[in-house]
């Protein structure tokens, strides 16, 4: 009785300043088979949330207010991830949706926010599939997966000698199809020559058949669209069947510390994409630049962020911005005013089109004596391209 | 011609490990009757305590091998003794349910302690080969699989010509027999379950030097040791030899000639396949 009377009071009592923080709410995957990726879009959220509060919070027309963040862990696990969307909603209440990793995920968890009215903003999933369903409720910071190989594809077409023959391999997942159809038409556009246009599963552990039909083939270009698990397997088995394409390209992996570090000397020579590099001259209201805040990342988390991490502080900072846009925490005022943010980032210039995804330009890079190093970002190349590569023998 | 001929060695290759992952779960399958759902957990362990000894002791990954297997068989030996002894007698159902909260515990934990990580087992010789008739042979592979014909030859000539392996012959065949000529059943299991981790232990190690390791590679292994399990049946571990070398080759020639996407299919339609014409196993007897 005592108890409920304390409550009655203190209803009535709270002053001003303990006014309800706002509510970010994220399902991610924190343990289970991609948790090697999902951890960056955790950290990333934690650090933005930090930082932003630490320097106030949101500031809601003339209230600072801070901000408060629930993320659960769906194990890697898609069904257990849209459940939890739900219950982020309909229990925690919480107030905004941040997003998984990855664009299965994503095109799961995004009709939650879709049917509830609720904006996620998403750095985890670049999938066009994610956009091309007309929802109103969902933002995301990655670049459209079919532009993933842009990039390279154009610096293909100015090497010399010009890469004549292609192999375009791709796992079978949502993201990966997207890749694969996008990069078709990018090089039939480039007069390039498709030999092998396959398949696979995804988590394959054995690429000697691809690499067998790669030799074969005499493919000069292999441009690959999977997971970081298959790509390990096939740069290390294309080293023990001494399959040496003159280039060749992954979607992932390549950008990724950890990455390099497992495939340590074997890692030279491949090269990717990243739409962020830790520039200093990406300015950031909260991080500084981006320099600074890869630092501060590495000195937090004892490890170096990538793009995802990028990725997901830009996330929480377009949401922030927005309601700070629409000086209000309603749904509706703050998706609206997602629609017009365009802020400068640490993650690059963030603002959304009229499907919800940011438009950013892939650089191609390589890992050169094990560094990532920037190669093309259109226009000119920026740094010499290792090309061809040499045999493995000679490596 | 060269291509199915590369396919062909890779495949052989392929299965030559195949064949070393089932082995262990063959030999707990036939002997205790239990499906050990852990087994690829097993070998996810093997492959980090080989991963550890190769980073951290600086110790060459095939010299690392017994080692693995030692800690392997440990672990396996205590994982039969402390848990799956309590339930050996009760129906099978409970033992895989056992057999599956103990892979979700150890693959958990692993992450845990080494993170999710990317790692691979990389001595400086992985990756060279040699060339012959416009074919690549790998050496590490080839090792692999001579190691893997090598384990589960001595596999058999221990269970065929050693007390200890006519012991856990008697207590699979006949177990009330088996006791009445001394044999101990509890530590028969212990010893024979430790013999399937250290075997598990084994396949990791050389799993990491093919491949790459994080927490969770071993569920889809398990998947593939119970498919060359039923293939090869549970009598001699020699047909399991066999059951891996005939999965890794119809993978490979799937992914050739029908498609990458296919390999799955083929190597579980034919576990389906098998089950309906033969359910008592391909080669031999599976239960």
């Amino acid at each position: 009785m005592y108890r409920f009377l304390f409550f009655i009071a203190s209803l009535f009592l709270t002053p001003a300043a303990w006014a309800q923080p706002v509510t970010f709410g994220a399902s991610v995957q924190l343990t289970g088979p991609v948790a090697n990726t999902g951890r960056y879009y955790k950290d990333a959220y934690e650090f933005a949330v930090e930082k932003i509060n630490a320097a106030g919070g949101i500031k809601i027309g003339s209230v600072h207010q801070k901000i408060a963040l629930k993320i659960l862990d769906n194990q890697s696990d898609v069904n257990l991830s849209v459940r939890q969307y739900v219950q982020l909603l309909a229990q925690d209440k919480v107030n905004f949706l941040l997003g998984p990793f990855a664009s299965n995920f994503v095109l799961a968890d995004s009709s939650i926010a879709e049917k509830s009215r609720v904006p996620m903003v998403q750095g985890g999933g670049a999938s066009d599939q994610i956009y091309s369903r007309g929802y109103q409720y969902i933002f995301g910071t990655l670049p459209a997966a079919s532009n993933y190989f842009g990039s390279t594809i154009e610096a293909m077409t100015k090497l010399n000698p010009r890469p004549q023959t292609v192999a375009l391999l791709y796992a079978d997942d949502s993201f990966d199809v997207s890749v694969a159809k996008g990069t078709r038409e990018l090089l039939n556009k480039a007069g390039l020559k498709t030999v092998i246009d396959e398949r696979y599963s995804t988590n394959a552990s054995d690429f000697s058949v691809l690499l067998s039909r790669i030799k074969s083939e005499n493919a000069d270009a292999v441009l690959v669209a999977g997971h970081e698990t298959e790509i390990l397997n096939f740069i290390r088995q294309a080293k023990s069947l001494d399959v040496s394409p003159k280039l060749y390209s992954f979607t992932v992996g390549v950008p990724s510390a950890d990455f390099r570090h497992a495939l340590g000397k074997d890692a030279n020579g491949a090269s990717g994409m990243t739409a962020w590099l830790p520039s200093a001259t990406l300015k950031d209201q909260w991080f500084g630049d981006a320099e600074k805040f890869a630092r501060a990342w590495k000195t937090k988390f004892a490890y170096e962020p990538d793009y995802h991490a990028a990725s997901g502080v830009a996330t929480v900072e377009a949401l922030v911005n927005a309601i700070q846009a629409a000086g209000s925490t309603d749904p509706q005022k703050v998706r609206d005013a997602l629609t017009k943010v365009s802020f400068d980032s640490l993650y690059g210039r963030v603002a959304f089109d009229d499907k919800g995804q940011i438009s950013l330009p892939q650089i191609m890079v390589q890992i050169q004596n094990d560094d990532v190093v920037p190669i093309y970002a259109g226009k000119d190349f920026i740094n010499k391209l290792q090309y061809p590569l040499a045999p493995w023998s000679k490596r | 011609m060269e291509l199915l001929f590369q396919v062909l060695v890779s495949g052989l290759l392929l299965g030559g490990l195949y064949a070393l992952m089932a082995l262990g779960l063959a030999l707990v399958w036939g002997v205790l009757n239990i499906v050990n759902l852990s087994h690829g957990a097993l070998i996810m362990l093997g492959a980090y305590v080989t991963y550890f000894l190769v980073t951290g002791a600086y110790i060459d990954p095939f010299a690392a091998l017994p080692i693995a297997a030692a800690v392997l068989f440990a672990i396996g030996y205590l994982i039969q003794r402390g848990v799956l002894n309590l339930v050996i007698r009760g129906p099978m159902f409970n033992t895989l349910l056992i057999t599956f909260g103990i892979e979700v515990v150890l693959t958990y934990l692993t992450q845990l302690w080494f993170s999710a990580d990317f790692r691979t087992i990389n001595p400086g010789y992985a990756g060279s080969n040699y060339t012959v008739g416009g074919i690549t042979i790998p050496y590490v592979q080839v090792l692999v699989f001579v190691i893997a014909i090598g384990l589960t030859v001595a596999m058999w000539l221990l269970l065929l010509h050693t007390r200890t392996g006519r012991g856990i012959r008697a207590a699979a065949q006949n177990l009330v027999a088996a006791r009445l000529y001394g044999v101990s059943p509890k530590s028969v299991y212990a010893l024979t379950f430790g013999l399937g981790a250290a075997l598990a232990g084994v396949a990791g190690g050389l799993y990491g030097t093919v491949s790459q390791i994080n927490p969770y590679i071993g569920g889809p292994l398990t998947a593939k040791s119970f498919v060359i399990a039923i293939i090869g049946g549970l009598d001699n571990p020699l047909w399991v030899i066999v059951g891996g070398l005939f999965l890794g080759i119809i993978e490979s020639l799937t992914a050739l000639y029908i498609g990458s996407t296919y390999r799955d299919v083929a190597s579980f339609g034919i576990l389906v396949l098998i089950l309906i014409v033969r359910p008592s196993g391909l080669l031999g007897r599976t239960t």
